[in-house]
Parts: C-alpha cells; sequence; structure tokens
C-alpha cells in the first residue's frame, strides 16, 4: 500500500466533496431567497440557530433552512410505488448523482495545498479532460431516463422521455462550442486551457469566445435541466417529471446531483472561457486562483437563478426548434469565424487587425443568428377551434 | 492493488455485465446490463493507457447507443418491461460453435503474436506523447484524406436516412396543404 499516494488523493478529492455539497446547502438557500425576491416575497426567513440564550431562536435570515430541509429529507419516508422496478428505482438517484461528482475532478482547481510532482489533482488533468467531461456527464441522461423508467408512472416516464431527447439535442450546441476553445489552444487538457489564458487573456474577450460562452451556457442551461429549459420537470404539465415518485432522501439525492451538476458545468464554462482562476493579484498570491474559480462560478450560478426567476418555460418543439434550427448552426459557423480570426491575427499583429476581425465576427454572427430567427419564425396563423357537441 | 487486480476486477464486470445482458429478459434491464459492459471495457481500455478510447467507449457506446437502444424500446410496446420476450435458446449451438470459430480462426493468432506481458516492462509500453494528442497528429497528417472521405460519407448517410425517412411523408404533406 502507498500511503503518501492514497494521503495525496484524500487531499485532492474530498476538497471537492466538501466545497460543492456544502455550496449545494448554500445556494438552495440563495436560490429560495432570490427568487421570492423576484417574486415579490420575502422568502425563507424564519429557520436559524435554535435554543439561543438570548431570545430563544436567532433568525439568520432563514440561514439554517438548508440544514432543517436536509434532516428533514433524511427522515421522511422512502415511498416506492407497488408497480415500481424496485433495485432501479433505488440506482436511479445515485447514478445520478455518480456523473455530477465525478466530473468535478476534472476541472483546474488549484487548491494550494496540492503541489508540485505530489499534486493528485494532475492525474486527472488527463490529455483528454475536456472529452472525458462531456462523455460523463452524458451519463446522467441514463439516470433520468432509469428513473422515469422504474417509477410506473405515465409523467414520471413523460419526463424521461422529454429529458432524453432535451439532454441529446443540446449535447451538441454544447460540445461544439467548447471545440472551439479546444482548436484555439491546441490542446483538450484542462490545466492547459487555464494556462492559455494566463494574464487576462480569457477567451470570452474573443469575438468567437464570447459567442460561444454564450451557446455553451444557454446549452449549458438545457442540459442541467434549468428554467427555462426545465421541461423534464414542467411542474404544470407532468407533475415532476421523472422525479414524480421519488421522496425523502432519494429526492434530495437527485436535487444534490442536478445542483453538482450545474456547479460541474458552470465550472467547465469558467475554464473554456473565463479564464480558470485568473484574476487581479493571482501572481502574487496562487491560492487566489481557487477563491477566484468558485467566485466565478458563483457568478454563473448566480444568473442561472436570475434567469430561472425572469424567463417563461419554453414549449417542446420550440426547445427542439432551438437546439437543432439556431444553436446547431450558430455553432458550427463560430467554429469557422475563429479559424479565420485566428489565422488572421497570426498572419499580422496588430490592433487594426483585431479590430477588424471584431467587427466582422460580430457582423457575421448577428447576420446568422437574424437569419435563423428569421427562417424558425413559425408563421403564426389564428387557430381554428373545434368543440365537441 | 496493482494492474493485474484491476484488470481481473474490471474483466469480472465486464463479463458479468454482458451475460446479463444476454440471459435477462427484462429489456430495459438488459440495456443497462449492457452499459455496464461497456463501462467495465472503457475501464480496460484506461488500464491500457488508451484513454481517448476509453472515452470515445463512453461518449459512444454508453452514452449514445444506449440511449439509441432505449429510444427503440420506448416505441415499442415492451416499455413496461413486464412481458417481455421468451428468450428461444434454439440458435445458441450454432452462435456457440461461431463464436468459437471466430475465437479461434481470428482472437487466437493476434494474442500468440503479441509478446506476453511479462515480457514487456510497463516503460517500454508507456508512449512518450500522450495517445490523445498523437491520435489527433496521426489524423490531421498521414490520413486527412481518409477522414475527409469518411466524413463526406457519413454526411451523405445521414442525409440520405433524413431523406429517407421523411420522403413519404413531405409529399403527403404538400398535397394537402393544396
Amino acid at each position: 500500500m502507498n500511503w503518501e499516494l492514497i494521503g495525496d488523493i484524500l487531499l485532492a478529492t474530498v476538497p471537492l466533496l466538501v466545497i460543492f455539497p456544502s455550496m449545494f446547502a448554500l445556494t438552495t438557500w440563495v436560490e429560495r431567497k432570490a427568487l421570492a425576491r423576484i417574486q415579490n416575497r420575502i422568502g425563507p426567513n424564519k429557520v436559524g440557530v435554535p435554543l439561543t440564550p438570548y431570545g430563544g431562536n436567532l433568525s439568520l435570515f432563514g440561514l439554517g433552512q438548508p440544514a432543517a430541509d436536509g434532516i428533514k429529507m433524511l427522515f421522511k419516508e422512502n415511498i416506492v410505488p407497488t408497480g415500481a422496478d424496485r433495485l432501479f428505482h433505488l440506482l436511479a438517484p445515485i447514478l445520478s448523482l455518480i456523473p455530477a461528482m465525478l466530473v468535478l475532478c476534472f476541472l483546474p482547481l488549484e487548491f494550494p495545498w496540492l503541489n508540485g510532482e505530489q499534486n493528485s489533482v494532475k492525474a486527472f488533468m488527463l490529455d483528454g479532460a475536456v472529452i472525458f467531461f462531456f462523455a460523463i456527464t452524458g451519463l446522467n441522461t441514463l439516470a433520468v431516463f432509469m428513473a422515469g423508467w422504474a417509477s410506473r408512472n405515465k409523467y414520471s416516464l413523460l419526463g424521461g422521455m422529454r429529458a432524453i431527447a432535451q439532454m441529446v439535442s443540446y449535447e451538441i450546441p454544447l460540445v461544439l462550442s467548447a471545440v472551439v476553445v479546444v482548436m484555439i489552444v491546441g490542446s483538450l487538457n484542462a490545466a492547459e486551457i487555464a494556462e492559455a489564458q494566463a494574464g487576462w487573456n480569457w477567451y470570452v474577450f474573443q469575438p468567437w469566445g464570447l459567442a460561444a460562452f454564450v451557446i455553451f451556457f444557454i446549452a449549458a442551461l438545457a442540459e442541467t435541466n434549468r428554467s427555462p429549459f426545465d421541461l423534464p420537470e414542467a411542474e404544470s404539465e407532468i407533475i415532476a417529471g421523472y422525479f414524480t415518485e421519488y421522496s425523502g432522501f432519494k429526492f434530495a439525492l437527485f436535487f444534490l446531483g442536478e445542483y453538482i451538476a450545474m456547479f460541474a458545468i458552470s465550472g467547465l464554462a469558467v475554464t473554456l472561457f473565463l479564464g480558470a482562476g485568473g484574476g487581479p493579484g493571482v501572481e502574487a498570491l496562487p491560492w487566489l486562483k481557487v477563491i477566484w474559480f468558485l467566485a466565478k462560478v458563483c457568478i454563473l450560478i448566480g444568473v442561472m437563478i436570475w434567469l430561472r426567476g425572469t424567463l417563461p418555460r419554453l414549449r417542446v418543439d420550440q426547445l427542439m426548434g432551438f437546439a437543432w434550427k439556431f444553436l446547431l448552426p450558430l455553432s458550427i459557423l463560430n467554429i469557422f469565424i475563429a479559424g479565420f480570426a485566428w489565422h488572421a491575427k497570426k498572419a499580422n499583429e496588430g490592433t487594426a487587425v483585431s479590430v477588424i476581425v471584431w467587427v466582422a465576427a460580430l457582423i457575421i454572427l448577428y447576420a446568422a443568428a437574424k437569419g435563423l430567427d428569421h427562417v424558425n419564425r413559425a408563421k403564426v396563423k389564428p387557430r381554428t377551434y373545434q368543440y365537441g357537441e | 492493488m496493482n494492474e493485474v487486480t484491476a484488470f481481473w476486477i474490471l474483466a469480472a464486470i465486464s463479463v458479468i455485465g454482458a451475460l446479463v445482458a444476454v440471459r435477462k429478459r427484462n429489456l430495459v434491464h438488459g440495456v443497462f446490463a449492457l452499459l455496464v459492459f461497456f463501462a467495465g471495457l472503457a475501464g480496460l481500455f484506461l488500464l491500457l493507457l488508451a484513454e481517448f478510447i476509453a472515452v470515445v467507449q463512453i461518449l459512444v457506446y454508453a452514452g449514445a447507443v444506449g440511449i439509441l437502444i432505449l429510444f427503440a424500446i420506448m416505441l415499442t410496446d415492451r416499455v413496461t418491461g413486464k412481458d417481455a420476450f421468451r428468450v428461444t435458446s434454439r440458435g445458441s449451438f450454432w452462435g456457440a460453435i461461431i463464436a468459437l470459430a471466430v475465437f479461434l480462426v481470428i482472437l487466437l493468432p493476434t494474442i500468440r503474436e503479441i509478446p506476453l506481458i511479462e515480457n514487456a516492462t510497463p516503460k517500454d509500453m508507456i508512449v512518450e506523447q500522450s495517445s490523445v494528442k498523437e491520435l489527433g497528429t496521426k489524423l490531421i497528417e498521414p490520413y486527412i484524406v481518409t477522414i475527409e472521405v469518411l466524413a463526406l460519407l457519413l454526411t451523405a448517410a445521414l442525409i440520405g436516412a433524413v431523406t429517407a425517412a421523411q420522403g413519404g411523408r413531405a409529399s403527403e404533406k404538400g398535397e394537402n396543404t393544396e
């Protein structure tokens, strides 16, 4: 037994298992609070630290809510429908959590206590890290299907089918927008991608990078079943979709898996487009890298919450059309633009060239987006209704 | 815990997954057993330092092919998984003979040509450059024409499939609107 290696692995992985689930707990509170403010409510504000000496109950803006929710989830009854496939019903939440947790390893989080040769995070910095990320997050789809199928409930099955169709469709623009960065860096290694963006050389500041980031973020929203793409769990249509029949701790696992997947995909967006750990003061204090990385992830999560409170849900056909007829052609076009921009810059360095590249790229992308929008816009005709007599 | 132990564990997972996939009457259970087999295979590739093949194994087989089969099952009335097929064992004799023939004729000579693992020290097997990078360079430099032709062929097949699937209905639609 190589104890040193095991120690290194624990040093690298345990922080991931501590940081992200605790971020999840806080995010649920932040989300409820933010959504409440958007909807002109107050949100959870009662639960705090019970039995404090003065005044009995110290309510820190309801910050005790996540802990209370967690305890409630743990002690709730676990209900399995009679007709359900018991094994798959049990396996599905676990299977939805595993890929989400696994891909966290591929994020280039440089913890200060890991250094040099013994940096076991480097073990996960495989040369195919970005593809690994996409391959493993793709397995989440199977868990969703498993849950929908095992519950033996029509709504669950419908939700599962919607989830599969949506995730398969949006994976393509997601990967194609990431391809741009991989192409420019010339590496699939997440650490190398992070290094290439050191010193404010973030790819979101490039015209193709900006476009790719927007496409990536939209596709990431769909991939993690976030609003406005939360059709698989559309409450008003199919109750709760694939986890209709889940209660107690299994439901909590689904919930956790969904949020961890959000963190993971935001982490990938930060790695690819927002300069990973880059930020002010990282040269002097390298440990700031982790802070900046997590801060950027939190900002993206904040945007996701904001969008959830703002945008209404899409229809199924709109959802599919948007992925296949709008995002897909745009992301393919973006790959060409990135190639041209790279060659133009390589040929002659200078501000004039970069300005031209910026303007040309934006004009092309804008025209393409407008054109696609025009082509795809449904010809709205007055509906005719036929009533039963 | 060394590579050999890992190999036996992964091999056991793969073989059990494959057996369950074949023997299980419940179609959906069978598909998931097949996915376990694919995952075990990906692990074996990873053990051989072929990380790209491992990731493609997960991406294409466990991800895409698995979903495809599930979609196909969803379109049948066996969705519930209750009244699944009776697995008939009529063809099993010939199946076993064919499998044995493939093993003897193709696999065994190939295996015998490869030097035994004991003879090759692991250090010889580790390539200097990572497999992904090497594969990428190979695909771009000597095999670019092959890749392009393949890409064209696949695109043509894709368009053909869409046309074949839509052809009849598109013309019907045209008639209806007129």
